[in-house]
């Protein structure tokens, strides 16, 4: 998951941005003020957008607006220093999708970062299930039929972006730009690796879920993987 | 001071004044009574005296001596006469029994006034002449007589009297009649005044108007009062809209500042991390805390130096060139950190009376924000000239200036030219706010010019002194031992 972070006092993002890639392990873009957030939102690379008020050159609430106006569905969680019911009404009228006034407590930021990346995805519990797979946002654990499998924090990274979106595919430069910020090298043949081990974990299981190889098309995480290929598509 | 009504004064003079004139008018009305009332009386004793002069008969007696007949009913009982003939006899009198005296007496006015037996009279005193047997060949013989003819003056009196009663009963009427009338006027010609009172008692700090329907707004002599009440309304509100506009933002600025810190621990503790992690994390603590700390000491000082009044006894008279040199051999090290040549030319000598610490914190704010904004290998230059009866305190840079929209902000509490980069080296956005007051505390003036990619300067100028008599060195252990708060 990648998240952008638009806060122009650097301290504090600086421990916004460090908490969300230790706890949940976000990748995480930070932009110091509105305008310069407008324009890496264009890529549409971000699962949530956590967004302050107070902002040089474009405010918070401009940056929501243009957001929404160019038809950008990304969540936001605003950051205020205001906690008048009426800029709080105003804000989430405008489309914003939470809000956290400051002082806030990181952990509760972690948590509705969480809260609206699943929500965003369509899922409404912290545990994803997919046949006998379990994957627990919250300790970051993932199960197998019941036995615990071991993943590396990027493994886990991606298995949990494959299983918000089973059975679809998710091309190889869609989980680049998710995984990572823009202070990694973009380098495709990271993600093959990763897939591969993930897939060499996944299957010490008996049966699928595995996760299918779409060439030139990407990746997709099937329940069984006889049954559901779709046709024209070649197996891994 | 007591309180007092306008309405009951204004009864009250003007009850006054309509007494006042009641009691002339009765006063005059009294004498006019009075004069008319005896006129009136003397007429009645003319008459009175005629008719007993026409009592007086011819008498049948050799002598052809007058007599007096037939005056019953002439003369009303109370009244007293005594008729004299020439020949020295009274031929007539009623109730008068010493007449005769009076008779004698050498007073020939018409008119006295006698007091007989107790009882105030008004005498007339009518010669008269009597023809005895006017047919007569020789034409009838002359008699004379006197008559002395009184009547009580009491009764007159008491018309008077009367008169004056009426008169003053109907004043007094009319004065309650007056009263009433005009406390209802009154009460209704000062309605405008009580609505005002009403509309400005619902004046609050969310609604800043009196009402539009105001009558007040409308009377000439309630005009200006309700004029003086809005433009006194006008500028409280701006003023409490720049003290929430303040309080809003320290908020904001406080609020961050303590979030950093919140955040900054939680990070520490989110998981479990190796002792020198927890060293360099409470190391960034520290620095975040000691940021909030200046913010707090900032605005503390702006809101003693926007708030608090005069104090003279903590002024001194100091040498500007003397504080300015200090000053910057504190920033010495920090330029030469930044590789920015700090040159000082202060061989004037200027004498300013103010507070040796305030005049600090002005020169350190200045010269700070010229290191602040020069790139490396600059030059910071700060100068001292006199004009006139004022002393300039210029402090150049050749930083990348400040663009015109923003430079009319710079003063602004909490105002960042560029918010983004101030964050970055620290500022609070207080630093030239605090020098603004501290300059308008000393009734100087302060202004920055600025060529965007040329540089900025800041020119201060303060009311210069001329006398040396108070001079007072400035570096005292007190001053170089304070901590110097700097943007």
């Amino acid at each position: 998951m990648r998240i952008l972070l638009v806060e122009d006092e650097i301290r504090l993002a600086e421990n916004v941005a460090q908490a969300l890639r230790d706890g949940p392990g976000f990748a995480v873009d930070h932009a110091e003020d509105g305008q310069t957030g407008l324009s890496l939102a264009e890529n549409l690379c971000y699962d949530l957008i956590i967004l302050d008020l107070m902002l040089p050159k474009l405010d918070g609430q401009t940056v929501l607006r243009r957001l929404r106006e160019r038809g950008d569905g990304t969540a936001v969680l605003i950051l205020t220093a205001r906690s008048e019911r009426s800029s709080i009404i105003q804000l989430l009228n405008c489309g914003a999708d939470d809000y956290l006034s400051k002082p806030f407590d990181l952990g509760e930021v972690i948590a509705r970062a969480k809260a609206l990346i699943r929500r965003g995805k369509g899922m409404a519990s912290p545990a994803l299930r997919l046949g006998d797979l379990e994957l627990h946002t919250g300790d970051q654990s993932v199960f197998r039929a019941g036995n615990s499998i071991v993943l590396s924090p990027m493994e886990y990274r991606i298995l949990e972006y494959l299983m918000h979106r089973p059975r679809s595919i998710v091309s190889k430069r869609e989980l680049l730009e998710h995984m990572y910020d823009f202070n990694w090298a973009h380098h495709s043949n990271v993600i093959e690796a990763h897939i591969s081990n993930l897939r060499r974990k996944l299957g010490e299981g008996t049966n699928p879920p595995t996760i299918e190889n779409l060439r030139n098309r990407g990746y997709r995480l099937v329940l069984e993987s006889t049954n559901s290929r779709e046709p024209g598509s070649e197996p891994a | 001071m007591k309180t007092y009504s306008l309405t009951r004064r204004l009864i009250i003079a003007v009850l006054l004044v309509e007494l006042c004139s009641l009691l002339a008018l009765i006063g005059i009305a009294s004498v006019y009574e009075g004069i008319s009332h005896f006129r009136a009386l003397d007429v009645t004793l003319r008459g009175r005296a005629d008719s007993l002069l026409g009592a007086v008969q011819d008498s049948e007696d050799p002598e052809d001596n007058v007599m007096l007949y037939g005056v019953e009913g002439l003369a009303p009982r109370r009244d007293i006469y005594i008729v004299r003939d020439d020949r020295g006899r009274v031929i007539g009198s009623q109730g008068w029994p010493d007449g005769e005296q009076e008779l004698a007496s050498s007073d020939t006015r018409e008119f006295r006034n006698l007091t007989i037996g107790g009882i105030r009279y008004r005498v007339i005193r009518k010669p008269g002449l009597r023809i005895v047997d006017p047919g007569d060949a020789k034409g009838g013989v002359a008699r004379h007589v006197t008559i002395l003819y009184g009547s009580r003056t009491h009764p007159v009196w008491e018309r008077v009297r009367n008169a004056i009663a009426f008169y003053t009963l109907s004043g007094l009427l009319l004065l309650a009649v007056t009263g009433v009338v005009l406390l209802h006027l009154l009460r209704r010609g000062l309605q405008p005044l009580y609505e005002l009172a009403e509309q400005a008692g619902g004046i609050s700090v969310n609604s800043w108007n009196l009402g539009p329907s105001s009558q007040a707004r409308y009377v000439r002599e309630l005009e200006p009062l309700v004029s003086a009440i809005e433009s006194a309304l006008l500028r409280l509100e701006q003023s409490f809209a720049q003290q929430k506009q303040f309080v809003s933002d320290a908020a904001h600025e406080l609020k961050t500042s303590v979030a950093v810190v919140k955040s900054s621990l939680q990070l520490l503790t989110m998981r479990t991390r190796s002792a020198k992690e927890y060293e360099e994390g409470l190391e960034r603590v520290k620095v975040d805390s000691e940021r909030m700390e200046e913010l707090v000491a900032k605005m503390l000082t702006l809101a003693r130096l926007e708030d608090g009044g005069e104090q003279p006894e903590s002024y001194r008279t100091v040498k500007l060139g003397d504080v300015l040199n200090d000053v910057a051999e504190h920033f010495q090290t920090m330029a030469h950190f930044h590789r920015i040549k700090l040159v000082v030319n202060s061989d004037i000598s200027a004498l300013v009376l103010c507070d040796p610490d305030q005049l600090r914190l002005l020169c350190s704010n200045l010269i700070h924000n010229a290191i602040q904004h020069s790139k490396a290998s600059t030059e910071v230059r700060a100068m001292i000239t006199v004009q006139g009866d004022e002393v300039q305190l210029r402090v150049e840079d050749d930083g990348e200036g400040i663009s015109e929209d923003i430079l009319p902000h710079v003063f602004d509490r909490f105002y960042r030219g560029d918010p983004s980069r101030s964050r970055r080296t620290g500022g609070t956005g207080l630093g030239l706010a605090i020098s603004k007051a501290i300059v308008l505390r000393y009734h100087g003036a302060i202004r920055l010019e600025s060529q965007p990619g040329h540089g900025t300067s800041a020119i201060v100028t303060l009311p210069l002194v001329r006398s040396t008599t108070k001079r007072l060195e400035h570096g005292s252990a007190r001053n170089s031992q304070k901590k110097i708060a700097t943007s």
